[in-house]
């Protein structure tokens, strides 16, 4: 059977009815750039189908020190008016160019791993994620918003409508790795954002993508790093610590083994680059 | 389903396309409408071939439901291309070789007029950036990224600034 609707909601309200209506019967797509993919190939053959593009939940706001994005502003938008700078480095290392264009923030939580190169460094920032549904709307950090690969605490009549978070104190380093130097699918994506005062680690959050079933933080590896000086030891500590923490898979991309070589390497660059922006400073 | 009406502006004319529920502006243009030059290599968004311009930014047409422009600006190569002779960023693929196969063509195109458009004189990173999502598979890129540069000379002189 082929899609029966396709509807375009002009509104929060109106979308909420729609997914009140048919729940888990409804599929809901942002972009498309992951769910469209799946459509023409016949791997998801929907019934009845609701865009946002047209619900007005692209708005990006900065207030009280935070950072609102809505959930369909698209890549290309992040990339140009974020303004957090890691934020849009990690746009800038999304797709390329006309996917950035159609791709939601929103739809980077949804996207299944090596992609989210979006939501790690939303994760590193510490957001959170608004869910509105039938009820109300309730606030979720994104470090639980997860359960496991393609699964979350979203309910079946909820959406995502914004992403918020703190305007970041500290420094943030990001590197995605991947085979090419643009429009590539991560061998891992990393993201950190350290907090350093007086010569020491007062807060640090690191977080990795591709290398599990979401993006994840590693909390013992912040640990080693948190009341360090950063030094040469505890990167490398940091950075073995966190290979440990991952959970790699193998796909076209790489494998299993060469992800989790790869996840030290690539931390301990990142945290280099804290500490070199630290001495500089 | 019931097949419905869209209405948008196509390479500056209005059309009504009568359409089952998200069908791909892909396949109206090159089914329904017969205008071919939009390819349809992967229908992944992963090639590039079927790149288009809605109101002048390009995008995949093989994952965007023609529900979806309704009421918006579609460009195509087609668009673009004089009743006689070439467009200049058309020229310029062609006495630069950077057509070999041509199936990339299209979409390479399309994009090198929206980079032209925000960025007169792209240096090539720029160039090399702004084209990572259109593959080709025949010429080696160099061309490609020659034939733009050679675009921008062509569409805004190359006197001075380059
Ligand atoms: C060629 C190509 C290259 C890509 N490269 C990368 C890359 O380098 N890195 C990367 O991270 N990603 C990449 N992607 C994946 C994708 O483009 C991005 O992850 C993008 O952010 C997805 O957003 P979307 O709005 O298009 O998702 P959609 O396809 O619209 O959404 C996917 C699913 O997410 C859910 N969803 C989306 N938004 C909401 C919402 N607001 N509320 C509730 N549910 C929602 C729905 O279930 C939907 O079906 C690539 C995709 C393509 C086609
Ligand atoms: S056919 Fe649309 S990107 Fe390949
Ligand atoms: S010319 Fe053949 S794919 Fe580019």
């Amino acid at each position: 059977m082929s899609v029966q609707n396709y509807y375009l909601p002009e509104s929060l309200g109106e979308a909420l009815e729609l997914l009140a209506r048919y729940g888990p019967d409804l599929l809901v797509i942002a972009g498309g750039t992951v769910a469209m993919p799946l459509i023409n190939e016949g791997v998801s053959t929907p019934v009845q189908v609701m865009g946002l593009r047209r619900t007005g939940l692209d708005e990006m706001a900065r207030s009280n020190g935070n950072v609102k994005i809505g959930a369909t502003t698209t890549l290309t938008r992040l990339l140009e008016e974020s303004p957090v700078p890691l934020l849009r480095t990690a746009a800038r290392n999304t797709a390329a160019w006309t996917i950035r264009n159609m791709g939601t923030v929103g739809g980077n939580l949804f996207s299944p791993p090596p992609a989210g190169d979006v939501a790690v460094a939303l994760l590193a920032l510490d957001a959170e994620v608004t869910l509105t549904g039938s009820g109300g709307e309730r606030v979720v950090p994104l470090a639980r918003f997860w359960t496991g690969f393609m699964t979350n605490v979203m309910q079946a009549d909820e959406l995502v409508t914004a992403i918020t978070l703190p305007v970041p104190t500290g420094k943030t380093a990001y590197i995605k790795y991947g085979r090419k130097q643009a429009h590539t699918p991560a061998v891992v994506t990393v993201a950190a954002h350290l907090v350093v005062e007086g010569g020491r680690v007062q807060q640090a959050r690191l977080a990795l993508g591709a290398v599990g079933p979401h993006p994840l933080r590693c909390p013992q590896a912040e640990a080693v790093l948190t009341g360090s000086e950063l030094s040469e030891d505890a990167i490398t500590e940091a950075a073995q610590t966190a290979a440990g923490e991952c959970d790699p898979f193998t796909d076209a991309i790489a494998s299993e083994w060469y992800r989790r070589k790869m996840v030290p390497v690539y931390v301990a660059r990142a945290l280099r680059q804290i500490a070199q922006e630290e001495a500089a400073s | 389903m019931k097949p419905k009406i869209v209405s948008f502006t196509l390479n500056g004319r209005p059309v009504d396309v009568m359409v089952r529920p998200m069908t791909t502006l892909q396949n109206v243009l090159r089914r329904q409408l017969e205008l071919t030059a939009t390819k349809a290599g992967c229908r992944q968004g992963s090639c590039g071939s079927c790149t288009v311009l809605v109101n002048g930014e390009p995008m995949a047409a093989c994952l965007l439901p023609i529900e979806d422009v309704e009421g918006q600006e579609v460009l195509t190569l087609e668009g673009i291309t004089p009743l006689h002779g070439l467009h200049p960023i058309q020229e310029a693929f062609f006495e630069n070789f950077a057509v070999q196969c041509g199936y990339c063509t299209p979409g390479m195109i399309m994009v090198t007029k929206a980079l032209l458009e925000r960025e007169p004189r792209p240096d090539e990173a720029t160039i090399r950036e702004a084209l990572s999502g259109n593959l080709c598979r025949c010429t080696g890129y160099q061309a490609i990224v020659q034939a733009v540069t050679d675009a921008a000379d062509r569409l805004h002189g190359n006197g001075g600034v380059s």
